[in-house]
Parts: structure tokens; sequence; C-alpha cells
């Protein structure tokens, strides 16, 4: 509890609150940005904490990645374009409502429940994390391995649709995270004679030329792609009889959307799209539903921001990333020394209070410039491409450079942008690339100081009950998809009889 | 087998098979006697074998749905990827302020803005943000080229 208090008081000095108001903005305007996402929004402005202390680059990189997914929605509401892929959900009836002159309704309706679920979610993770640290605080190496393996297997189901596909993008990942000084032996790899890359791959231009840099080019080769704008003349926002319409939809979305959000690698996009199922199974109103139904955009807003915090949970607790966005807080928390997992709840307790102080109050600040500020927000969707991406591209450029001053970053940068359009061309997503990139160490980590442990004895890791329930888990995902492919294959959908 | 899994898995295994052959180029300096468990080979082959059969999974479809035919890449994004890299080049000779006011003018017309004032006004607006932000508040530096 005194920690608890210190946090707060942390969380709550002028230079934080400064901080988390101007990483909320930021959030909510690059979110708001046509093609960048969430997790794009956080690998842009992921620089900028480099000369911040932890716990200013933690409140900072929070408050970004709450509103970064708020900021998502107002895009596709507006240009039926969404933001990010977790608003998807939210135009299938945020644009026939703007279309049909109530873009202000929408837009009002998506910030208050995105703040509820967003709310919520940080007040589960309040208590959860500590708790699952508590649990993860008996796991010694070999727990952690499994664990990481666990979380490494999971990228079968983050990004697109092919699990093998994911889980090669993810080994990949992990083949360049041994990029540099092996630090048990010595013994430098894949550096090339270049110095730069003897401390491994640096995170930040990987992660800004995967996602702005290949975005960048996948924009400009659908140029022919005609985006209709709605305006937005006259704000009207949601009434009293629309929240009581929507409060069923918020309140059971927020609890799945936390549910979902902390299994790692499932994040806000599955909350979102399995909460707008779950709100038209439950709407009295389901004949509206994509016709602009209020309560489907109430219903996935709510749920993925509340999976925002869910994926806090696992990030904190065990240092294994919830969602993409969390894979590159992860790094950002790395690049400034900061390991999470269990230990930080004994040794930096602070640190994690300012995060849930800096999320809660940011869900509270987006919840106030959402409504105040949607027209001016909306304004940011109608800058044109040509002003746009450039731009965009100085900032990356600016972020590859500025943390190392090298320019064999910014190469880095421009090679890894290359990869991630070709990635997305040939059906692979960046994301199981950063899981495995940021887990890889942790895996080579845990699996010498395992083998060390069982004097190399590789049947030592079964005599341990956690590590043991962990594999068969980590097997059973995997096999998960081949079972049911192959299940498909034997026992193919009968189509349904026809009326006649 | 798809033709586009096929190429995707030729370009993991040729992928796969250079790092396996950098890998026999890791050389230690700590002595022999010091060294103890894995070698540091060890752990990059064994996801280099992992890599291979998973590879190989995507061309014959295991676990991979497959996928349409991606469209042909427009030449306009070949031009503004050798715009980029004359322009990284170009940062160390022009600097980075005279270089990235170029590159967004220049990119902004080919992307088919052809108001070269806007362009411009805009590119200086952007370039000022950037000092403000990175040289005068987080106390960062350039590359100032030649100028220097």
């Amino acid at each position: 509890m005194e920690a608890f208090i210190a946090g707060m008081g942390a969380a709550f000095t002028p230079y934080i609150l400064w901080l988390i108001l101007a990483g909320t903005v930021l959030g909510i305007v690059v979110g708001a940005l046509p093609g960048i996402s969430g997790s794009t929004t956080t690998a842009l402005l992921l620089p900028l904490t480099i000369t911040m202390t932890p716990t200013a680059a933690v409140a900072f990189l929070g408050s970004i990645y709450c509103a970064a997914n708020y900021g998502g929605s107002i895009t596709a509401i507006l240009i039926n374009t969404p933001g990010d892929p977790s608003a998807s959900a939210t135009a299938y009836d945020g644009y026939p409502m703007a279309r049909r002159g109530e873009a202000g309704r929408a837009l009002g309706m998506s910030a208050f429940a995105s703040a509820i679920g967003g709310i919520f979610s940080v007040l589960v993770l309040i208590v959860a994390a500590p708790l699952l640290a508590r649990l993860a605080y008996q796991f010694g190496p070999p727990e952690y391995f499994a664990l990481a393996l666990f979380g490494l297997s999971m990228v079968a189901a983050v990004g697109g649709d092919s699990a093998s596909k994911n889980l090669l993008a993810g080994a990949s990942g992990v083949l360049l995270a041994t990029i540099g000084l092996d630090l048990t032996t010595g013994v430098e790899r894949f550096t090339f004679n270049v110095p730069a890359l003897s401390d491994g791959l640096d995170f930040i231009p990987v992660l800004v030329g995967l996602f702005a840099v290949s975005e960048l080019f996948e924009r400009i080769s659908q140029r022919h792609v005609k985006l209709e704008a709605i305006k937005l003349n006259a704000l009207k926002l949601p009434t009293l009889a629309d929240f009581r319409k929507c409060a069923k939809a918020i309140g059971l979305s927020s609890v799945l959307g936390t549910f979902i959000g902390a299994l790692p690698a499932l994040g806000a996009t599955t909350a979102a799209l399995i909460s707008y199922n779950e709100t038209k199974r439950w709407s009295k109103y389901k004949e509206e539903f994509g016709k602009g139904a209020i309560e489907g955009i109430a219903g996935p807003e709510a749920a993925n921001n509340a999976a925002v915090g869910g994926a806090m949970v696992p990030t904190l607790a065990l240092g294994i990333p919830g969602s993409t966005t969390t894979a590159i807080i992860l790094a950002g928390l790395m690049i400034q020394g900061v390991r999470p997992g269990p230990h930080l709840f004994t040794e930096q307790p602070t640190l994690l209070y300012v995060v849930f102080g800096s999320m809660l109050a940011c869900n509270l600040l987006y919840l106030v410039l959402g409504f105040g500020f949607a027209k001016a927000f909306a304004r940011i969707t109608l800058i044109p491409d040509a002003y746009l991406w450039p731009g965009v591209f100085i900032l990356s450029v600016v972020g590859a450079y500025a943390p190392n001053q090298s320019i064999i970053d910014v190469w880095v940068m421009l090679a890894f942008g290359v990869v991630g359009f070709f990635f997305k061309r040939y059906g692979f997503s960046p994301a199981p690339l950063i899981m495995g990139l940021v887990l890889g160490k942790m895996v080579e980590e845990t699996m010498k100081q395992s083998l060390l442990l069982f004097d190399q004895d590789w049947s030592q890791f079964f005599h341990r009950p956690v590590v043991v329930t962990l594999f068969a888990i980590t097997v059973l995902g995997l096999a998960a998809p081949l079972i049911s492919s192959a299940w498909r294959r034997r026992y193919p959908k009968v189509p349904p009889p026809t009326a006649r | 087998m798809r033709r586009q899994d096929v190429i995707v898995a030729a370009v993991a295994l040729a992928g796969a098979a250079v790092a396996f052959g950098l890998t026999f180029r890791f050389t230690s300096t700590t002595p022999a006697a010091m060294m103890s468990g894995m070698g540091a080979e060890f752990f990059p082959r064994l996801v280099i074998g992992l890599i291979a059969i998973l590879a190989v999974c995507v061309a014959l479809g295991i676990g991979n749905p497959g996928m349409d035919k991606p469209a042909p890449i427009p030449g306009i994004v070949w031009i503004t990827l050798g715009v980029m890299a004359l322009y990284i080049v170009m940062l160390e000779v022009a600097g980075m302020w005279l270089a990235s006011f170029a590159i967004m003018v220049g990119l902004g017309w080919l992307w088919g803005e052809r108001n070269l004032v806007k362009l411009s006004a805009l590119a200086a607006i952007m370039l000022l943000v950037v000092y403000g932000g990175f040289v005068k508040v987080l106390k960062g530096g350039f590359p100032a080229g030649l100028w220097s």
C-alpha cells in the first residue's frame, strides 16, 4: 500500500502529468493518422524516451499505448480505414453512423466506451499483476525458459492467418536476437566486424523500420485507393439514452477485453472482434448491426481498450509481451535498463504504480479530450498522403538516428522497412518477428542457465511440474492449428440445405 | 504447392543456409579450458534448424492456408526506395537539414502534390519541430554534412 501511494505520488508530479498529457495527445493524434496503428505510433515515438528517466519513459509510453488505441477508432469512424487493426470492428457500425451525419455521436460513444474499458482493465491490472508476480516469484531459469517458449509459441496466433508463417517470422526474430556478443563465451556472432553490432541489433531502428517505413511503402503502393472522408459539420454527442442502451455492451466487453488481452499474444484486435459478436448476440437490436448500431461501437471500443490493461498483466508480471505494442514497450523498458518480471514488483514497485497511475490518468484524459476536441482530431484524417508520409519518414529517420547518432541505424531502419513491406505482401506479419526479437535473448539465456543448473542434463527439465505443464500447453498450442486443419480436411463442412 | 509459398520457403532456406555457414566463422577469445556448457554456435544452429523445418511447412501448406498472388509492385515504390537510399547517403554530405528539406519536398512532389510552395512550407515547419524537439529539448545531434 505504501508503494502504491508512493507510486501514485510519483505519477502525479507536474512533470509526469505533463508527459502523460503529451503522450495522450500524441497518441491520439498519431494514432488517428490513416494507416498508422497503435504499435507504429509507439515505435515511432519510442526514441523520445531515450533521454528520460525510466519512470518518465514508462508514464509516456503507457499513455501513448492507451491513447493510440482510441485514436485508431477516429479514422475507422470517419474514413472507414481503421487507424489500428483493433478498430476494424468499430468501422462496421461507426462508418455507417458517420455517413448518416452522426459522426459526433459515434466518436463520443467511442471515447466513453474506450475510457470505461480502459479504466476497468487498469483496475484489474492493479490487482492481478502483483498476484501473478507473486506466483512467478518462485520461478527459476527453467520455468522462465518454458514460459518464454510458451510466449514464443503463441506467435503462431499473432498477425496473419498462417500459423507456420507466423512461427517462421518468430524464429527469424529469435535468430536476429543472437546477433552480437555471446555473453557466456565472449564470441561475436553475425557481427561482420561492425563494432555497432557487438551489442546486438538495436530495437528502435528495427521497430521503426518494420512498422512505420513498411507502412509507408504499403501506402504508396495503394495510392490509387481513394478514401471518402466524412466532414464533421455539427458535433452531436451521445445522449443519456445512448449510454443506457450501451451499458450492457460496455460491461460485457470490458470483462472480455481484459481477459483476452491478458492472454499472451492475443491482443486488442481479437478482443474487439469477439466482443462485437458477443455484443450483437446479447443485443435487443440485432438488426441494426452493420447499419450503424451505436452498441456496435461501444462493445468493440470498450474491449480493445480493456485489452490494453489486460496485455500489460503478463508484460509486467512475467516479462512476456501480451501484444505487439507491449512487445515494443517491453523493448523500450529494456533500453532503459528495466527488465519486467516478478522481481520488478519487489525491486521497483514505484515504477509499476507509475504505469498504473499514468494509464488511469490517460484514460480519464482522453475521455475529456475525446469529447472536447473530436472535431479537431477529425481534421487529422484529412491530411493528404503527399504531406503526411514524408513527415513520417523524417520522424522515422530522426528516431532511428538519434539514440546512437549512427547512420548505420538509419540503414538498418530502411532495410527493415523493406523487409516489413515484403513480409506483408507474402502474408507475414511483423508482429511475430518483434516478439521473437524481444523474447529471443530470454530464451537463450534461460536455456543456458538451466542447463548449467542441470549439469547439461536436458531430462532435468521434465522433473519440474511447472515446466512440464508449460511445455504441454506449448505443444498443444502449436499442434492446435494442425489438428484443426487436418480435422477440416477429413470432415469438410457440409453446406446447409437450401430452402425450397 | 503454391508458387508464392515456394518462393517464400526458398528465400527462408537460402537465408538459413547462409546463416548456418556463418556460424562456422564464430571465433572465441576465451581459452578452451575456461569454456563450459554449450558453444556460442549451438543456439543459433538450433534456431536455423527450426527455420528450415518451418520453411518446408510453409512450402507444403502445413499450417498455411495459402494466399492470393500479390499484385505487382508499382514502380513508384522502387523509385521511393531509391530516393530514400540516396537521402541517407546525402545525410553525411549535405547534412540533416538540407537533405531532409529536399527529400520532404521531393517525396511530396513524387507522390502527386504539385504545389511546391505548400510542400516547402510544410517541410520547413516539420524541420523546425524536429529541431526544437530533438536538438533543443532532447539535446540530440544530427549529421552536419560537409558544412561542418
